[in-house]
């Protein structure tokens, strides 16, 4: 069973979500609890004043970072710098390792959040080269990653798992041979933070992209990079930060180092509630729980004339709780709008990801995509299947209905 | 009997220190510092009413940098 009603009454309580790849929805009672009390009592400033209301919400903040810091096994909390997004992050660290040129490894399932700012860098000659992920297979993934590496790279960039299609990759062994090669290792975890355990000693992670408002389930417009090396990043954003004001050169230590300007108190409020959220609920119970309803919904879809899957039955060795799908004939947009008249939220398109639709066959027609989240339950998952069944194959009847 | 006052470099490390000192027995309060007159403008310092040589040695040892510190009376 899902999380209880109580937790999502609103006026969307008849629509099936299913965009929480997107972003979750809805997000858990203690998360907008959290945001409304931190517009009441830590309403001030934090990290810029000593009065009490500034200390508070100082405290507040560093509350969340201890918290972060702990779930994906940081030592030092200072090194959880709070961001707008994963995108931001993943910026601030790219531009970061490029400063002085050089070449940046990627795979071939990446999200623009990577592959724009990478391109950005050097329009007319690319600065990355693309390992090609074969899925279930982490020693030829390793190796497609490794055979990448020249003299100018600078870094290994990846997503965890694939926003568009689910495919998980093997972070920890892609790390240990980065760090064989002595190459930071940047893990992009927007699929699979708070999903996924992340371990960033073990993992060999040295910088963790997150964004706040998916797995983690708290709001929009929150995020963070986690700094686990050495090498210092350059500032991306210089100003102040409450801290040697007398200096004009941007304070060295983190987090103050990349982190200019009001912070977004309220986020962080709501990004430490969702993080208490998925503790209680136990990340290792919701990866599997929604696995599972992705199996029994893509053994659903797999039995209806028409549907076209890309991917293996979903497992959680292999593949985040995400799913991309067609029906034959079709465009994705407009089963997508179909399903939305039916009162069923899912994305469709290229999900800003074309180098994943590349990969599977899919850039010219997208993908319809159905994510569930912590409130998703098994009945909602059967009225979508059903509502596929009708899309798929109007006027004919429906099996169990 | 004098507290001390160890003025840090940011309220991040400030709130850490003193996480680290509570959760070593040792009571401790952060504060906004303003020195102006010395070379590293606004900051923050973490007060500890007793026990100043066990506190310095676990922020020390925890990679806080402490900036300047100063007693003041109890």
């Amino acid at each position: 069973m899902g999380i209880p009603m109580a937790n999502r009454k609103t006026s969307w309580d008849s629509m099936i979500y299913l965009d929480n790849a997107a972003t979750t929805w809805p997000k858990p009672a203690a998360v907008r609890g959290a945001v409304q009390q931190a517009m009441t009592i830590y309403g001030a400033n934090p990290g810029r004043s000593g009065h009490s209301m500034g200390l508070a919400a100082s405290e507040a903040v560093y509350r969340c970072r201890e918290a972060l810091a702990e779930f994906f096994h940081l030592e030092n909390p200072a090194n959880v710098v709070f961001v707008q997004n994963c995108t931001m992050a993943l910026n601030i660290v790219l531009k970061g390792l490029l400063k002085d040129g050089g070449r940046i490894v990627v795979s071939d399932l990446e999200h623009n959040a990577v592959m724009r700012p990478l391109h950005a860098l050097s329009p007319a000659s690319p600065v990355y080269d693309v390992a090609v992920v074969t899925p279930g297979d982490i020693p030829a993934t390793v190796s497609a990653f490794e055979r990448c590496i020249t003299p100018e790279t600078r870094g290994i960039v990846c997503m965890h798992a694939s926003n568009v299609f689910g495919t998980r990759l093997p972070i920890r062994e892609i790390g240990a041979m980065a760090h064989r090669h002595h190459l930071p290792f940047v893990v992009d975890g927007a699929q699979s933070a708070g999903l996924f355990p992340i371990d960033m000693q073990k993992d060999s992670i040295d910088f963790l992209c997150i964004p706040g408002h998916k797995g983690l389930y708290g709001p929009m417009g929150i995020g963070a990079l986690l700094c686990n090396s050495d090498r210092a990043l350059p500032s991306f954003v210089e100003g102040g930060t409450g801290s040697q004001s007398l200096e004009l050169l941007q304070p060295e230590e983190l987090p103050d180092h990349l982190e200019s300007g009001t912070l977004n108190t309220l986020g962080i409020c709501g990004l430490k509630a969702g993080l208490d959220f998925v503790r209680a609920q136990g990340q290792e119970e919701l990866l599997y729980r929604e696995t599972r309803m992705m199996a029994s919904f893509y053994d659903c879809l797999a039995n209806i004339p028409g549907v076209e899957l890309y991917t293996p039955r979903p497992s959680v060795e292999t593949s985040a709780p995400v799913l991309s799908v067609n029906l034959a004939g079709r465009r994705s947009e407009e089963v997508a709008q179909a399903l939305s008249q039916r009162g069923i939220a899912c994305r469709a398109g290229l999900h800003c990801a074309p180098s994943a639709h590349r990969h599977f066959g899919t850039l010219e027609t997208g993908t319809v995509r159905f994510a569930p989240s912590a409130f998703t339950t098994k009945a909602e998952l059967e009225r979508v299947c059903r509502a596929v069944w009708a899309e798929s194959s109007p006027g004919r009847q429906i099996p169990g209905a | 009997m004098n507290k001390v006052v160890f003025n840090v470099s940011s309220v991040t490390n400030a709130m850490r220190g003193k996480t680290l000192l509570e959760r070593n027995g040792i009571r401790a309060y952060v504060g906004r510092t303003v020195d102006a007159g010395g070379n590293n403008g606004c900051g923050y310092s973490i007060t500890v009413p007793a026990g100043e040589e066990r506190a310095e040695q676990l922020l020390v040892s925890a990679g806080i940098r402490i900036r300047s510190k100063q007693r003041e009376p109890a």
